[in-house]
């Protein structure tokens, strides 16, 4: 079979989706309930693998939803524009604020390969010690094992949400033999789903799963679709620094044009230039102070 | 330069005392750590009088199994441990010497304005100004900044880059929060009346 005629719009098909018996089903029993989440994992499983997928990338819009998710079970009203502007706009010595810390915790998270050390670094209020052993409390398939990260972290340390959830999400990540963090629990379990315990807990986080891992799934190829657009158009940029400029859209999630290589100006017009080519978005809606991303 | 020198370093291993006697004097000296320390003491801090790798954490927990039925209790705030009277001896400790408003000396509106920033933070003083419906001054923004209750955060998207305030550990500490979601709930609030749905 071959794909003579595959034009931009066709890209779309060239990730599998997931299939409609899996996003349309409304499980009842737990053992659907768990087979519906077994199989959309493994979806996301073969679609992370896709080379096409801009990894870094995906995982930080993921780490944003994930942050986003955590905000909102604090109580607090962030969203996602106040969270991009809060990192972007951060000068050495002043602090985040809540929801930038949040924000980072999750941008640490992700960035580097799982390792205790990595995961100290985004939550350094845990000792390194406790995190490698709350990380290995789970046993049993993935879900269940994170299930139970979560459940021992939240029992040991009500308050620690953010923690309980990124530790679960190493431990899954761990049980499929990721390299990295793939925040997919904190984005669809629910305020209320942190509180319980056992089997309601696991339900919840297979229920969350089959969301979270449609969601990614979607996203990633989204993803994909919009980079190699973005791949497709950089040969057209001659500015000097474009190389590196287009390279950072290809793994960022919000970039300021003062953070590209390239002279101020240049560098604006640079951005409005991907914009008019459709290669990336402006994010804020601003006039100044504009964020730049796929 | 050479005299800093002349305290011995601090034995932290202990290994000529038995296993027991060893963990009561990781337990005392935490203790003395926090009885000498008048800001919450990291973990960091704690783990270099304790012997290497030996978990803080589980020494505090005794600690404070330790401090039971004492006045006084381990508590965790904002990132750290500190020694704190019990809430029960508070009118005790006021009618004994005049100390109940020496940490903050702030009026009404202080800590208003206060609050404000720890429900809306990242706000700029413009943020505030719509919230009141007045100029907040420099003066009592300077005042919370003195008490190092608020701090600068990530610089506001809009004209002129505009600061704005987010809480300090230390304002979790003076309030006895150990994280801002220990906030009283807003809509909570709103239910039993305490503070009126806004009306803008």
């Amino acid at each position: 079979m071959t794909y003579a005629h595959m034009t931009f719009g066709d890209d779309l098909d060239t990730l599998p989706r997931m299939p409609s018996w899996v996003t349309s089903a409304r499980p009842e029993t737990a053992e659907d309930v768990a087979f519906l989440s077994g199989a959309a994992l493994n979806h996301l499983h073969l679609v992370l693998r896709r080379e096409e997928v801009p990894q870094s990338l995906l995982r930080e819009r993921l780490a944003l939803r994930a942050a986003e998710a955590c905000i909102a079970h604090l109580g607090r009203s962030e969203r996602a524009g106040e969270l991009r502007d809060a990192i972007a706009f951060l000068q050495p010595g002043d602090s985040p604020g809540p929801a930038g810390e949040t924000y980072l915790s999750w941008q640490r998270a992700v960035e580097r390969p799982v390792s205790v050390k990595a995961l100290h670094r985004a939550i350094p209020g845990i000792e390194a010690g406790q995190i490698a052993e709350w990380v290995d409390a789970g046993q049993g398939a993935p879900v269940a094992r994170a299930a139970l990260v979560l459940e021992t972290v939240m029992s040991a340390a009500p308050r620690q949400e953010v923690a309980a959830l990124m530790l679960a999400e190493a431990a899954l990540a761990q049980a499929f033999g990721w390299d990295h963090l793939v925040p997919l629990l904190a984005n669809g379990l629910k305020r209320a789903d942190l509180r319980k315990r056992s089997t309601e807990l696991r339900l919840a986080c297979h229920r969350a799963m089959t969301k979270s891992a449609t969601e990614a799934s979607r996203l990633a190829a989204d993803l994909a679709r919009q980079t190699t657009h973005l791949k497709a158009v950089a040969p057209k940029l001659r500015a000097k620094g474009a190389a590196e400029a287009v390279e950072m859209f290809l793994t960022r999630d919000a970039v300021a044009p003062s953070a590209l290589p390239l002279p101020d100006r240049a560098a604006r017009r640079l951005c409005d230039r991907l914009v008019d080519l459709g290669a990336v978005r402006e994010l804020t809606g601003r006039d100044t102070f504009r964020l730049f991303g796929i | 330069m050479a005299k800093d020198r002349s305290e011995p370093e601090l034995d932290r291993e202990l290994e000529d005392l038995p296993p027991e006697l060893r963990w009561r004097e990781w337990m005392r000296r935490i203790e003395a750590v926090l009885f000498a320390s008048a800001s919450p003491v990291p973990r960091e801090d704690l783990a270099k009088v304790v012997g290497q790798g030996v978990s803080v954490d589980l020494i505090v927990e005794d600690l404070a199994a330790d401090l039971e039925g004492r006045s006084f209790e381990v508590v965790q705030v904002a990132g750290g441990w500190m020694l704190r009277t019990r809430p029960a001896y508070a009118p005790a400790i006021r009618a004994a010497a005049d100390v109940g408003e020496q940490l903050l000396d702030l009026n009404e509106f202080d800590v208003a304005v206060l609050a404000a920033i720890a429900y809306h933070q990242p706000i700029t003083r413009d943020g505030l100004k719509d919230i009141f419906g007045k100029e907040i001054s420099r003066d009592l923004i300077g005042r919370l900044h003195a008490r190092d209750l608020i701090g600068t955060g990530p610089r506001a998207p809009r004209r002129g880059a505009p600061y704005t305030f987010v809480t300090t550990e230390r304002f979790l500490v003076a309030f006895g929060f150990e994280t801002l979601a220990d906030l009283p709930d807003r809509e909570q609030l709103e239910d039993v009346g305490m503070v009126e749905t806004a009306a803008s």
